[in-house]
């Protein structure tokens, strides 16, 4: 069965999937701060940041109903942020204005990040950065596995309702489920035995070792330029 | 229930990035030193069952879904540390595939969704007679377990929300604690319902055995880490350090306490002249947009 | 240096729960030999095939090599013995294919700059395009996952190599090219399956395994041949031993 709702456009060939990953993850992050970091008196650096943006978003080759599909993320706390902001100011207005500006601004920019990197680069940019040993292999074997797990479930879940005729009360269906779920996770931890097992059958011996990078290019340091336009703007009075 | 970017004042977000990752870095070295490698790839295969189980969603009261967290769960089975350094896994994992929650309160969604949880359920567990408890016992502090960890975690947020100055606590903590304690409900079920199943079929699995026991020197860990910045929460206040949007929206709700005066940010001008503006910005991007598209348009499609 | 790959002597093993998997076994397996295990399920042959490297540890001596399978061979004895499962979903954990080859030789602390050769001949060994290695494995078709999880294997060169039911959920053409891969190899081989007609077409020697004891050891055709024995351990005699028979005999 195939699932790529998480690697969706990952594998296309802007130039912005082939910067290097840790490139991505400073450039992008820091372009996140430089927005978290301008006052709201500059209503008009947000426009600038749109632009930016918006070309980024066309050079990536990500659909745009997609991008903007994905801004949907946001609307609890939207709503949320609606309802508690007093109406009867401008300023109040203004104020909710921009949380929902720099909240969408930032959403497009992870979109953006999570969009043009593989996962298993991803996963180097990480290990590069200094993020600990042991999340980067957690993510690297939730990876791995999510895919497994899916395609259990997805059985389960069919096996389930070749079996079942009309749809019972809601406790009993959250009963199907807590069994269900307890049967994925007790051969999660199964596969989990076996895999060890695995692991210390081809020399594990406690330590993960890395394969080859990705190369440094004129790209990465086109794109370092575009974050640090980012800081300066945020950072003019 | 993942905060997103902009919602959250910045050096509140900064303070739990830091929490977060002083947390995770002590819950990995604590982990590396105490269990086998075996643990390694248990984590691995959690945190993929844990980001699926949060994939599937079941319907609550008519519109609404909610969906398995999994933190209590994983305490349970786990113990405190591994089911952080499990539940971190996850919420890095969301943030980046899934863009659920944001980058730089990756440190709030952590310590709300991982430590919040993880600890909650695994000290109403414990209370409740922990895992040598077996039936009901085992199945009400499951439940309890599950619910509450929800219910304080929610709490947390609606806090950190209210602190920012984004979403007032009189609308924040009723609409988040309110819903999280209809969701917790399912939540508990299913911990209660997948507990009780595993003590059947697989109970070595939910047994002291299989997981990392929480000594002395831990809990006076996780007090240091809570309490140091908590301090420092209290003194939001009246710190210096500069925070647009908090200052803004302290003038904005006119409690006068932040530091720097309000500057006048609308000026007199009718509004019409300000969409004829913003129009022609936005199409000036739209256009920006276009020819950015066109220009590198070779992508492939997969 | 005797030249026995594998000695096995009184070997037993008991699971957690308390159920016998192995009782008293004694096998000797020659270097270059090709041995099948054969026997109903639930008879410990999976059990058997994990005391070869160690993972499990029962009563009894094993010994692999001429060495203990014990600590500090353990690390000699797993470059030696390569250990193929019967679910490759188990055997391929890491992101990438490639990630997934070099996992071994990295292990064995070989120079990083001959992994992506190594990699390669492991790839080509198995009849697989170099090009799949930047390929996840749950993208592949289940003979593909096969193949890429015996090259992870063959990439540590071994001298034995322990394959559990190499043939099972394998459409017939993806069956007959494992079955080629195998016959090309000079490792010394432990099978252990239900695939009858592979044991016949690749194993001069079979030993019936059935409740954790030995209840054969013999020539392939002989033992598989055998109707009685066949039935009494919950096998039958593979179709082709039947034809033959009946071709043999005069009408």
């Amino acid at each position: 069965m195939r699932h790529s709702f998480i690697d969706r456009y990952a594998n296309l060939d802007s130039p912005l999937h082939m910067l290097e990953p840790r490139t991505k993850l400073i450039g992008f992050t820091g372009m996140i701060v430089a927005i978290l970091m301008t006052p709201p008196t500059h209503g008009f650096a947000f426009f600038v940041y749109l632009f930016l943006i918006a070309i980024f978003m066309g050079i990536s080759q990500i659909p745009l109903p997609y991008l903007v599909g994905r801004a949907l993320l946001l609307l609890p706390f939207v709503l949320l942020a609606a309802v508690a902001t007093p109406r009867t100011n401008g300023q109040g207005l203004y104020a909710f204005g921009i949380v929902l500006v720099r909240s969408i601004l930032c959403l497009l920019i992870l979109i953006l990040l999570t969009n043009t990197t593989r996962f298993t680069e991803m996963l180097k940019g990480l290990q590069g950065l200094g993020c600990p040993r042991i999340l980067t292999l957690n993510l690297g074997f939730l990876y791995r596995y999510l895919f497994v797990l899916t395609d259990e479930t997805l059985r389960m879940r069919q096996a389930r309702d070749c079996r079942r005729v009309r749809r019972a009360g809601m406790v009993d269906e959250l009963k199907l489920l807590g069994s269900m779920l307890g049967t994925l996770l007790a051969r999660s931890f199964e596969r989990a035995e076996s895999m060890y097992q695995a692991m210390l059958s081809r020399g594990f011996a406690g330590k993960f070792y890395v394969t080859s990078p990705r190369k440094f290019s004129w790209l990465d340091l086109g794109f370092l330029s575009a974050m640090a336009v980012f800081l300066a703007i945020s950072l003019w009075r | 229930m993942h905060i997103p970017d902009g919602f959250l004042s910045n050096r509140l977000a900064v303070s739990l990035d830091v929490i977060s990752a002083a947390t995770v870095l002590y819950a990995a070295r604590r982990a590396k030193v105490d269990t086998s490698g075996k643990m390694i790839p248990t984590m691995g295969v959690l945190a993929a069952f844990v980001f699926a189980a949060q994939l599937l969603n079941f319907p609550v009261l008519g519109g609404t879904s909610g969906h398995l967290v999994g933190g209590a769960l994983l305490a349970v089975l786990l113990g405190p540390m591994c089911a952080l350094l499990t539940m971190a896994t996850v919420i890095l994992a969301q943030a980046l595939f899934m863009q659920d929650g944001g980058l730089i309160a990756l440190g709030a969604n952590i310590f709300n969704i991982g430590a919040v949880t993880v600890f909650t359920g695994y000290v109403v567990f414990e209370l409740l007679g922990g895992v040598r408890s077996t039936g009901k016992r085992l199945a009400i502090a499951g439940f309890l377990a599950g619910w509450l960890s929800l219910l304080f975690s929610s709490a947390c947020a609606a806090f950190e929300l209210s602190l920012s100055g984004t979403i007032a606590l009189r609308v924040g903590l009723p609409a988040m604690t309110g819903y999280h304690a209809i969701i917790g409900v399912a939540e508990g079920g299913l911990t209660a319902g997948i507990l009780s199943f595993l003590s059947r079929v697989r109970p070595d699995l939910v047994s002291a055995r299989a997981r990392y026991r929480f000594g002395l020197a831990d809990w006076i860990g996780a007090l240091v880490l809570v309490a140091v910045p908590f301090s420092i929460f209290a003194l939001v206040g009246s710190s210096k350090l500069p925070d647009p949007v908090q200052s803004l929206l302290a003038s904005a709700l006119g409690s006068g306490s932040s530091a720097a005066p309000s500057p006048r940010l609308l000026s007199d001008t009718p509004y019409a002249d300000y969409a004829w503006r913003i129009l022609f910005l936005l199409g000036f991007i739209a256009v920006a947009f276009v020819v950015a598209r066109f220009a590198t348009g070779r992508g492939k499609r997969v | 240096m005797d030249d026995y790959a594998v000695r096995l002597t009184r070997l037993s093993y008991t699971y957690p729960d308390g159920s016998k998997a192995l009782d008293g076994l004694d096998l000797d397996v020659r270097k270059g030999e090709r041995i099948a295990v054969v026997g109903p399920s639930g008879a410990g042959k999976s059990t058997l095939l994990l005391h070869l490297n160690g993972i499990l540890a029962g009563s009894g001596t094993v010994r692999v090599l001429g060495r203990p399978v014990e600590e500090p061979n353990l690390e000699v004895i797993r470059k030696e013995v390569g250990l193929v499962f019967q679910d490759p979903n188990d055997q391929l954990f890491c992101p990438t294919v490639y990630e997934d080859i070099a996992f071994g030789p990295l292990n064995l602390s070989v120079p990083p700059e001959e992994i992506p050769r190594r990699v390669e001949r492991a790839l080509h060994d198995v009849g697989l395009e170099y090009t799949i290695r930047s390929r996840s494995s749950h993208h592949l078709s289940q003979g593909e996952r096969k193949r890429v999880a015996l090259a992870t294997v063959l990439v540590m060169q071994p001298a034995i190599l322990a394959l559990d039911e190499p043939t099972s959920n394998l459409d017939p053409r993806n069956r007959r090219h494992l079955i080629e891969l195998m016959a090309s190899l000079s490792a010394t081989l432990v099978i252990a399956t239900h695939d009858l007609e592979l044991v016949l077409s690749l194993c001069q020697r079979t030993v019936l395994l059935d409740r954790g004891k030995i209840w054969a050891d013999g020539e392939t055709r002989q033992l598989l041949g055998n109707d009685r024995l066949m039935k009494e351990h919950g096998l039958e005699v593979p179709l082709s031993l039947r034809v033959f028979d009946r071709m043999a005999r005069p009408s």
